[in-house]
């Protein structure tokens, strides 16, 4: 790890100014920080502590929304009462995640600037060529170990999964981020590599995430995460799906229902498609199963992991149908 | 080297201090509270911190390393490279094999492997080390790497002759058999991944040398180190109280540790050096990759007429490592033909190793998946035709059994599993989206013996001390050598003090082959005996003692207080009686060598394992057994597997301490679970090299994915395996596992999976 | 900002607070709290496993939450309360119910990952997630045992837990 200097923001403005700094990175719970720096992926010159700044970790829920104070540690905002009853989707995504000790550690908004996991871009020594580290550089991963890597929303510049939780259930529920001034959806907030896989986020230079903001819906009250992987915890998604649902007062015809994936897509990726053929048909395990094969539309495998496209349409159906019985 | 405060919790009733008392873990304390220091935290003035710098290609030649950036980094204190490092001289390897009269140099100028190590810097902080490492460039000339074993490149291998084993006419009895099954078990490349990283702290003191190391075998490790820088065996002290996990992989000094000592030698100062966690996977062999093929044939009511197995394994292109294949093949059914052969293939891969029963557990793998798959095709319960074929003799050796517990095993394990209720067909069991699959499978590990010696010391205060240069790095030799003592020379436990991890006390030959408490215990006992014949004889013989008018034959020792038999007389605590003749101190050195061997001998015996006593030696065939029967859910959409039960009943002979017993059979078990679901090297083909070296990616269970395990101890006291009756533990739980696993994934499943792990792809 | 940001960029005076009792550093601002704990303040009860999250050997406790030493940096736990597992026992050595249980039920064998499990499982019981087998197993399982004492960590934390409640 390179050497920097360590500086200590005591409110968002301080960050704001510093984090404009050349070469200066925010650091919030340091567990994505702290470990590229080890691998050599990231390289501050400057390091700016926001930890420490006063009230940016609250968790406000009423009946419309939640906002999530961007220091709200994951392990609180996944234990918090008032998540559980109304986004029972967000607080599975967030125990379900990491560890219980990272959870104590990383931010919600941290959470959001996770990098990928993919091995290529982690190891610089062993693989100079990673679009995301040095833009026109190459793909390792293309053509190498495959298995853990996105089927959907791949370029031929990066195929790097999106490794989170939370925010495929923020992306289910149409949540926004708060940029200070500027706000915009979680959805658009992470950017498919296309051609330019150094760019993840819609961030700009001197941004601090300061919350998170999701609206309140029927369907965030009946929702669930479902997260399927190798090993039963401590680690990342081999398919995951936030699902939320919402039935017409007959309690048989599907009003409202968001879905979105993680663990297969380059970013959380919303499956419109799947929402769309369900919208206003009867619920029954039929015609969510059929529905769900429309989740991987356009998926494109590179051979160890084409198991995820047969995957991840059975965990949307499972998610689907858990909701259903909890009626 | 650690003395162990002994406030044990006494649970489970009387006689905790005897040999066989479920005596908690003497070194428990040190251990939970954080005051046990392994060998790399010890704390000297004046260290400086060493980092490796690894080759980027997995072949090929360096052309040139740039270290001036590295050199002119704060804090550096030295850069080495294959040109700038002291020159070392060859060592024997563990066979004690003469080396050749050549150079070694432990930075590669010719690499071999991906993450060979090829530059090291050594700077005031380990942050500074490790940004001038990252500093230092290194240009190769890379050639093609030969990156496994399914490599067109790779070829056939070497045939080696030593591992045939072949009696009757295999093939032909194979041909004419009415019922056969043949089928082809891969397992990948396995890692120890033990929790504490390898590393080492190296001082030198004038032309001696100390070396703080985690260690599986202290006085071979020394006879290394002696052997490259040419100093006297005695001139190496190797010190090791405390080992996180070892699994095989820390029983040598690897290049790395040679880096540690010459770096300290060329400074002057004391240097440490930590693997980081991707290097553990690349500056050491773990579980070489295997391919076998099992050929079984039977007549229709499944006694088995012939097996034909095949074997394969990788080792380096520049060092030899024999996985035996046919180790338990060979052994677990009886046969009246059977041919085992098998091939090393030399890949671009640093020297695989000893992972938790080497050969035995891939072995396994083999043969108790094929068996399954003869009782499917005869449709004979599984358990069932294991009966059947039931070895009454090693097939092998034609020897008798010393003991084999194998059908109590199987007996007990059923009934305590419910066996009797499994539904016989595959997908006949679920709940919910669960497939259930019950699954058995057997394990076996030979025991291997070798000769150990012990001091035994009573001091005036009546206290007991343990002196020997084995290791506990987590078996429990600690615990399980303070109940020998305790017990022998009939003083509590709790005046026993244990000392171990020293390469300057009594010597001891390697933590492996679970062969150390066998041979521990018989060492303490023997030298503890020999105290107390000292201290008998002279309370009966001194003068001085109160006994001496009492003209006794012969007293006896308890809770540490001297009196006659029948208890008439005086009685004396043993610091009294001590007191009263005038001595300081009873020293016994008790070994189980033959008093004729020779100081050459012993040498050799404790720093080689050239001297290892076969277990089929004399009359007997000697090996420890289990039985293991398993739970799987599979989830029917998603693939996954997830154990929800296991039953094991196991045959290792008397057991010391049966809750020490216990955990280490329970970890063996729970490695399994690892392997046959999780562990693989995954290999980027392109580069040669392991991706997933981390603890992220090289996936061992959580807690979240164990159940609870029972285990059923069916051994009896087996006096030709050791002098308390006990055999191997550490090693046979992990052994019939993954079969056992396998299995049961079958049976819930239909589907066979014969490529390790069982992951969700391969079921979807 | 405040006066740290005048402080030299390469080397920081930190004053930590470890079990209770002050230690003043001078340390560079990328070193961790592991190695700060284990190199410069002589704590080696808190392990390095895998120094990159992903083992939980190193788990000491920040202000009372159970977190990673290793991907923690020094500088950033100044003016927080930090307990390691030799704050853990008693003044008097009596050790906590969680030290004890572990001892009793032999959750443990090389003893390398221990003070993480201890330590995360002190916070795991605090935390109200130790109210199941299934819950125990699920909330201890970022802290990995390659010597596989999960059943009896498992046992450990149930009586732990229920000692305490009681």
């Amino acid at each position: 790890m390179r050497d920097f200097s360590y500086l200590r923001a005591d409110s968002v403005e301080a960050a704001r100014n510093a984090a404009a700094l050349p070469g200066a990175m925010l650091l919030a719970g340091g567990t994505t920080l702290v470990d590229l720096a080890k691998c050599g992926v990231a390289e501050p010159s400057a390091v700016i502590d926001i930890s420490h700044i006063k009230g940016l970790d609250a968790i406000d829920v009423s009946a419309g929304r939640a906002v999530i104070g961007a220091l709200a540690k994951m392990s609180h905002v996944a234990d918090h009462a008032e998540i559980k009853g109304r986004f029972p989707a967000v607080s599975e995504a967030l125990w379900q995640a990491a560890s219980a000790q990272l959870r104590n550690m990383a931010s919600i908004g941290g959470n959001l600037m996770q990098r990928t996991r993919c091995p290529y871009f982690r190891d610089p020594a062993n693989f100079p060529a990673c679009n995301k580290r040095a833009p026109g550089s190459g793909c390792s991963a293309i053509g190498g170990v495959t298995r853990g890597h996105a089927v959907l929303g791949t370029s031929e510049a990066c195929i790097a999964t999106y490794p989170g939780d939370l925010a495929i259930a923020l992306v289910a529920f149409d949540a926004e981020v708060h940029l200070g001034e500027r706000r915009l959806k979680v959805e658009d907030f992470f950017l498919a590599p296309g051609a330019t896989a150094e760019r993840e986020h819609d961030i700009r230079p001197g941004e601090v995430i300061t919350a998170i903001e999701i609206p309140g819906s029927a369907a965030a009250r009946r929702s669930t995460y479902l997260k399927v992987r190798d090993r039963q915890s401590y680690e990342f998604a081999a398919a995951s799906a936030a699902v939320g649902l919402e039935l017409e007062g007959d309690g048989r015809t599907i009003r409202d229902i968001r879905i979105a994936l993680g663990g297969v897509a380059t970013k959380p990726w919303r499956a419109r498609a799947v929402e769309d053929a369900l919208k206003g048909k009867t619920f029954d395990e039929a015609t969510v199963r059929k529905a769900s094969e429309l989740t991987m539309e356009g998926a494109v495998d590179h051979g160890a992991n084409h198991y995820k496209i047969e995957l991840a349409p059975r965990v949307v159906a499972r998610a689907i149908l858990k909701l259903g019985e909890t009626a | 080297m650690t003395v162990h405060e002994m406030k044990h919790a006494a649970s489970d009733g009387a006689r905790l201090e005897a040999v066989g008392g479920r005596l908690s873990r003497v070194d428990g304390p040190a251990k939970i509270t954080g005051a046990a220091h392994y060998a790399v935290e010890q704390q000297l003035e004046g260290l400086a911190h060493a980092v490796m710098v690894e080759s980027t290609v997995a072949a090929g030649t360096v052309l040139s390393i740039d270290t001036r950036a590295a050199e002119t980094a704060p804090g550096v204190l030295l850069v080495l490279t294959p040109d700038t490092i002291i020159p070392l001289r060859t060592a024997s390897d563990w066979f004690g094999t003469p080396p050749p009269n050549v150079p070694y140099c432990p930075l590669a100028r010719v690499v071999t492997y991906s993450g060979q190590h090829v530059a090291a810097v050594v700077a005031e902080t380990f942050e500074q080390a490790v940004a001038a490492a990252a500093l230092v460039k290194v240009t190769y000339d890379e050639t093609p790497a030969i990156v496994d074993l399914s490599d067109p490149k790779a070829g056939d291998g070497i045939p080696i002759e030593a591992m045939t084993k072949e009696w009757g006419d295999a093939q032909a009895a194979f041909a004419a058999s009415p019922v056969r099954v043949c089928a082809a078990y891969n397992t990948p490349r396995e890692f120890q991944a033990a929790m504490e990283p390898h590393g080492l702290i190296a001082r030198w003191q004038g032309e001696a040398l100390t070396i703080w190391e985690p260690s599986q075998w202290l006085d071979g490790m020394a006879r290394t180190y002696a052997e490259w820088f040419a100093i006297p065996f005695e001139n190496v002290r190797l010190v090791s109280p405390y080992i996180g996990g070892g699994f095989g992989s820390k029983a040598l000094a690897l290049a790395h540790s040679a880096v540690a000592a010459a770096s300290a030698k060329m400074l002057g100062r004391p240097v440490k050096l930590m693997l980081t966690r991707p290097q553990n996977f690349t500056s050491y062999g773990g579980r070489a990759a295997t391919r076998q093929t099992v050929a079984i044939g039977a007549d229709r009511d499944g006694k088995i007429q012939s097996i034909v197995h095949r074997g394969v394994n990788e080792t380096a292109v520049d060092g030899m490592w024999v996985e035996p294949l046919g180790s338990v093949t060979s052994i677990m059914y009886a046969t009246p033909n059977f041919s085992s052969k098998q091939n090393v293939v030399r890949v671009n891969t640093v020297v695989p190793g000893a992972k938790r029963a080497p050969g035995e557990n891939p072995s396994a793998f083999g043969i108790e998946s094929a068996i399954d798959e003869l009782a499917y095709e005869l449709g004979i319960d599984p358990l069932e035709i294991r009966l059947r074929n039931y070895a009454e003799e090693d097939p092998h050796a034609r020897k008798a059994w010393s003991t084999r517990q194998l059908r109590e095993a199987f007996a007990a394990g059923a009934e305590a599993f419910g066996w009797a209720k499994r539904s016989p067909a595959p997908r006949s069991m679920r709940d919910g989206h669960h497939l259930i699959g019950w699954g058995v499978a057997a394990g076996t590990y030979p025991v291997r013996r070798a000769h150990g010696e012990a001091v035994v010391n009573i001091l005036a205060d009546g206290s007991v001390e343990v002196e020997s240069s084995s290791i506990d790095m987590g078996q429990g030799t600690y615990t399980i050598l303070a109940q020998t003592a305790a017990e022998t020379l009939g003083v509590p436990v709790e005046q026993v003090s244990v000392k171990l991890g020293d390469s300057h006390f009594a010597r001891a030959g390697v933590a492996g082959g679970s062969r150390l408490a066998g041979v521990m215990t018989g060492a303490v006992y023997k030298a503890a005996s020999q105290a107390l014949d000292e201290l008998i004889g002279l309370a009966i013989a001194d003068p001085r003692s109160p006994f001496h008018a009492l003209q006794a034959n012969t007293l006896v020792v308890r809770d540490g207080r001297i009196a006659s038999p029948r208890g008439e007389g005086p009685e004396l605590s043993i610091a009294e009686l001590l007191s009263a003749v005038g001595r300081e101190k009873i020293e016994a050195k008790g070994d189980t060598m033959p008093a004729t061997t020779t100081a050459e001998e012993r040498y050799k015996n404790y720093t080689t394992i050239a001297m290892s006593i076969p277990h089929t030696e004399g009359d007997y065939s000697r090996h420890s057994w289990c039985a293991h029967f398993v739970e799987v859910r599979v989830d029917e959409d998603f693939g996954t597997v997830r154990v929800s039960r296991v039953v094991s009943a196991l045959d290792s002979g008397r057991l010391y301490n049966p809750k020490l017993a216990e955990s280490q059979w329970k970890g063996g078990i729970i490695m399994g679970i690892g392997q046959a679901l999780l562990e693989e090297g995954l290999v980027d083909r392109r580069h040669g090299r392991i991706v997933n070296g981390n603890l992220a990616d090289y996936m061992i269970p959580t807690n979240a994915d164990i159940p609870d395990i029972q285990t059923i101890s069916v051994g009896i006291p087996d006096p030709h395996s050791s002098a308390l009756g006990g055999k191997g533990v550490g090693e046979l739980g992990i052994v019939g596992v993954a079969p056992a696993i396998a299995n049961a994934v079958f049976h819930a499943t239909g589907k066979r999976v014969r490529d390790l792990p069982i992951t969700l792809e391969k079921l979807i | 900002m405040n006066d740290q940001s005048t402080i030299s960029p390469t080397t920081l005076s930190i004053h930590l607070t470890i079990n209770g009792r002050d230690h003043a550093l001078d340390i560079e601002p990328r070193v961790t709290l592991l190695d700060a704990l284990r190199d410069r303040l002589h704590l080696t009860g808190t392990k390095k496993g895998c120094d990159q999250g992903q083992c939980g050997a190193c788990t000491v406790h920040v202000d009372g939450e159970r977190v990673l030493a290793c991907l923690t940096l020094a500088a950033q736990v100044a003016g927080r309360s930090v307990t390691t597992i030799e704050g853990l026992a008693g003044e008097d050595g009596t050790l906590n119910a969680v030290q004890a249980a572990f001892l009793e039920q032999d959750a443990f064998q090389c003893g390398y990952c221990t003070p993480g499990q201890i330590m995360s499982a002190v916070a795991c019981i605090r935390e109200g997630h130790a109210g199941s087998d299934e819950e125990i197993r699920e909330y201890m399982a970022g802290n990995l045992c390659r010597c596989g004492a999960y059943p009896h960590i498992v046992a450990a934390v149930r009586h732990a837990a229920e000692g305490l409640r009681s």
